[in-house]
């Protein structure tokens, strides 16, 4: 019947959509114009700017200078310690985010009462303004008005007597370990939702009936986690971490609203160093050359979290 | 009728021989009507603008909120009086340089960018604004130093900037705790505000609140400290003397008062912090300028009471001096090409100037003029720092401020605000130093040698591209 209407009618004639190869280009064309115009145009003018003498005055390419900003950059004592913060508050986030985003699926993927309110709280940090976020963090982490260090006192923890010293406040932001965990658990809080939502989805994936086995065999809670959702869920918990340190060694938003890169240099990291020089201090080569000593890192983190998403969609 | 005319003589002399003896009544206490002249020294501007001239100015929101309601009134009476659409747009001062920055890198913005310190890392980015202040010169006098040193470029020979005023940054204490202390009038010099202030935190566990933060007043407190100790970061020609002596003393000092009568709080300071201590009661001395003690009239009327104000603190030579606490510079960046929009810049430059009086009235007496002549009520026996109009009490409290311009120092001190000077305060390095040491992390001297090495190295930079002096 087809080959008939075939025969008699007029052939037909291949359109665009018969076209996968123009078609494939079309569709990735926007891609293609958005990574390039916000993310490619902008490296290369980061990297011509490193090489440069430009200034916050005068941010036109006129002179390159070699490797003279490079060199000038890892001279500064500040700039190791930047460097040295960035990678350990990452880590320390990671650390925290593998735990939490874990222990939270386990606990969304069963049923339970509220669990409804659990998920719309655990997503909450993902819907709540940066600025209210802010806010919040600051006055939660003030040096004199933090409203966690008056429940502190009331609990006899804090103050005259207390477990921790007579002293009536703890100086989150004013003590380097505390700034450096305080930094971290605001990274975590921003991060957990999405975490979480990469890790559960995995775990939602694994196979029910090997936990019905494992049931049956009599294994216990820990046994199960360690011997079948955490081998399962490696390859998606480990994308959702590369994700999120990806996301974390790059940003500088933390520190600028919660410490500025102090005690001291405690919390300096190198985005926030960056942007100090190139922009405040009106050096823009110089903090060109500062920012892009993280494209090592964030490149290569980059690189393995796209391998193994393609590899665990491959599986 | 002869005996009437001559008590009526009389009378007027008496009168007359009044207003002379007491200056407070003779002072003119009222701003000055406001006055748009057409003319300042060599610079002459048309009475009205042509149709369509246009003038946006970003500046900072102000710390004392009546200022910057006053303003959008006077630039827009302003703009009605000279034919011109004003816009002003006002931004936190933290975002300033970063507004101007991405300006000059997209060739389009304000015509005006108000910058609260010296911003001569721009420069290339800047129009000279030499004429604006040869004209002011000519029109009031000559430039506060404050305000020259903050503006003006001298290996280029150019303003790149118009300061028009500036402001003080005296010492804040709580009387009644520093009168317990022993010290009725505050701490003199440092060396009192670390007995005085030892005193006060081991009596009522009332910390001294000096910051070692990464933000501006620690940053001014530093500064004014290691200057009253006799150092600096560069000397009058652009050298930098920092590793010195006298730094290595301040910063030892600075070490012992946090140990001895400060708490970790001062590490985590933003610009609003100490204020807000100070006013809270659990702060009893900090340096800054009127703007906490103006909310606190408001909101605290105690401890506005319970405040006193000192000039600077003298260090172990005898020498004080504090920076000031904003300098008010209006740049306007290379990108401004319309020739009616310049002109008319610079006329609002100007006649702001002219009218300098109600600027610093409406700020309540928080912005000090440029040209003081401009502003004679401030100053004047019996004006408004000798009787506060804004209500202090005792009404001469604010007295102390009359001569804050002779101890009263600038970013580039004893030199000129240059790129480098500016790169140093922006970077946060002083405070970072300031800090490792009282944290224990580095000696002082270990930690002046580094942050000096660093310094040299932003100079040299700065100096092969041609913006510093010396060499």
């Amino acid at each position: 019947m087809n080959e008939e209407a075939g025969a008699s009618g007029p052939p037909a004639r291949a359109g665009l959509a018969d076209d996968e190869r123009r078609l494939g280009w079309l569709m990735l064309g926007p891609a293609l114009l958005y990574i390039g115009g916000f993310v490619g145009v902008p490296f290369v003018l980061a990297v011509l700017l490193s090489f440069s003498d430009a200034t916050v005055g005068d941010p036109h390419i006129h002179r390159l200078v070699g490797l003279v900003n490079y060199r000038r950059a890892i001279a500064q004592p500040q700039f190791w310690t930047a460097l040295g913060n960035s990678l350990w508050i990452t880590f320390l986030t990671l650390l925290a985010l593998a735990v939490l985003a874990t222990a939270l699926s386990e606990l969304l993927a069963r049923p339970f009462r509220l669990k409804r309110l659990v998920q719309t709280l655990i997503i909450l940090p993902w819907a709540m303004p940066v600025s209210l976020a802010a806010v919040a963090w600051l006055w939660l982490l003030d040096s004199t008005f933090s409203p966690l260090d008056w429940l502190f006192r009331r609990i006899h923890l804090l103050g005259p007597g207390g477990w921790f010293g007579p002293g009536l406040h703890f100086y989150y932001l004013g003590r380097t370990g505390l700034a450096i965990a305080s930094i971290v658990t605001v990274n975590v809080w921003r991060m957990l939702p999405l975490a979480t939502l990469i890790v559960l989805a995995g775990r939602m994936s694994i196979p029910r009936e090997l936990f019905d086995q494992a049931q049956i065999d009599g294994a216990g809670f820990f046994r199960v986690l360690l011997r079948i959702s955490i081998p399962a869920l490696m390859p998606v918990l480990t994308v959702a971490l590369l994700f999120a340190a990806l996301m974390v060694f790059g940003d500088m938003a933390t520190v600028a609203l919660l410490t500025r890169g102090g005690p001291g240099t405690a919390t300096q990291v190198l985005p926030y160093w960056a942007f100090l020089q190139g922009i405040n201090g009106g050096d823009l080569s110089g903090g060109a050359a500062v920012a892009l000593f993280m494209l090592p890192v964030l490149a290569g983190v980059a690189i393995a979290a796209l391998r193994l998403a393609y590899r665990s969609q491959q599986s | 009728m002869k005996k009437v005319r001559s008590m009526r003589r009389c009378l007027v002399f008496a009168l007359a021989c009044l207003m002379v003896s007491a200056p407070g009544l003779a002072a003119p206490l009222k701003p000055a009507p406001l006055r748009y002249p057409a003319r300042f020294g060599a610079l002459k501007f048309p009475q009205q603008f042509p149709a369509g001239t246009r003038l946006t100015i970003t500046q900072w929101s102000h710390f004392v909120p009546r200022y910057d309601q006053w303003f959008d009134r006077y630039a827009q009476d302003w703009g009605q009086a000279n034919n011109v659409k004003v816009t002003v747009n006002h931004i936190n001062l933290a975002d300033l340089s970063s507004s101007l920055s991405s300006a000059i890198a997209a060739g389009k913005g304000s015509t005006l960018y108000e910058m609260v310190a010296p911003p001569p890392a721009f420069i290339q980015g800047l129009q000279p604004l030499d004429d604006v202040n040869a004209a002011a010169q000519a029109a009031f006098g000559e430039t506060n130093p404050v305000c020259a040193h903050s503006s003006y470029l001298p290996i280029k020979k150019m303003w790149y900037g118009f300061c028009h005023g500036w402001v003080p940054d005296p010492g804040d204490y709580r009387i009644a705790m520093w009168r317990k202390a022993g010290y009725p009038r505050g701490p003199a010099t440092y060396d009192d505000l670390y007995r005085g202030g030892v005193k006060v935190y081991q009596a009522a566990g009332v910390p001294v609140g000096v910051g070692m933060s990464p933000e501006i007043d620690s940053e001014f407190f530093i500064r004014s400290l290691i200057w009253s100790f006799g150092g600096s970061i560069q000397d009058a020609r652009d050298h930098v003397v920092f590793d010195s002596p006298q730094v290595i003393a301040a910063v030892e000092y600075m070490a012992r008062l946090y140990k001895a009568a400060e708490t970790p709080e001062v590490f985590t300071w933003n610009a609003a912090s100490n204020n807000q201590g100070f006013v809270a009661g659990s702060l009893s001395y900090i340096q800054n300028s009127i703007s906490f003690y103006r909310t606190a009239q408001e909101v605290s009327p105690e401890v506005a009471a319970d405040t006193g104000f000192r000039p600077g603190l003298k260090g172990p030579g005898g020498k004080a001096l504090q920076t000031a606490h904003v300098y008010a510079i209006y740049v306007m960046p290379k990108y401004v090409a319309d020739g009616d929009e310049k002109q008319a810049a610079k006329k609002f430059m100007l006649d702001l100037v002219a009218n300098y009086s109600n600027a610093t009235y409406n700020s309540a007496l928080y912005d000090f003029p440029a040209f003081a002549r401009t502003v004679p009520q401030l100053t004047a026996k019996g004006g408004w720092l000798d009787d506060d109009p804004f209500g202090s009490k005792p009404a001469d409290k604010l007295t102390v401020l009359r001569d804050a311009e002779a101890w009263t120092g600038w970013l580039g001190y004893p030199g000129y605000a240059n790129p480098a000077v500016s790169q140093v305060y922006e970077q946060h390095l002083l405070s970072a130093m300031m800090a490792e040491v009282a944290q224990g992390k580095q000696t002082p001297r270990q930690a002046v040698k580094q942050t000096a090495a660093q310094i040299e190295k932003i100079f040299e930079k700065w100096r092969k591209a041609g913006y510093l002096g010396g060499g």
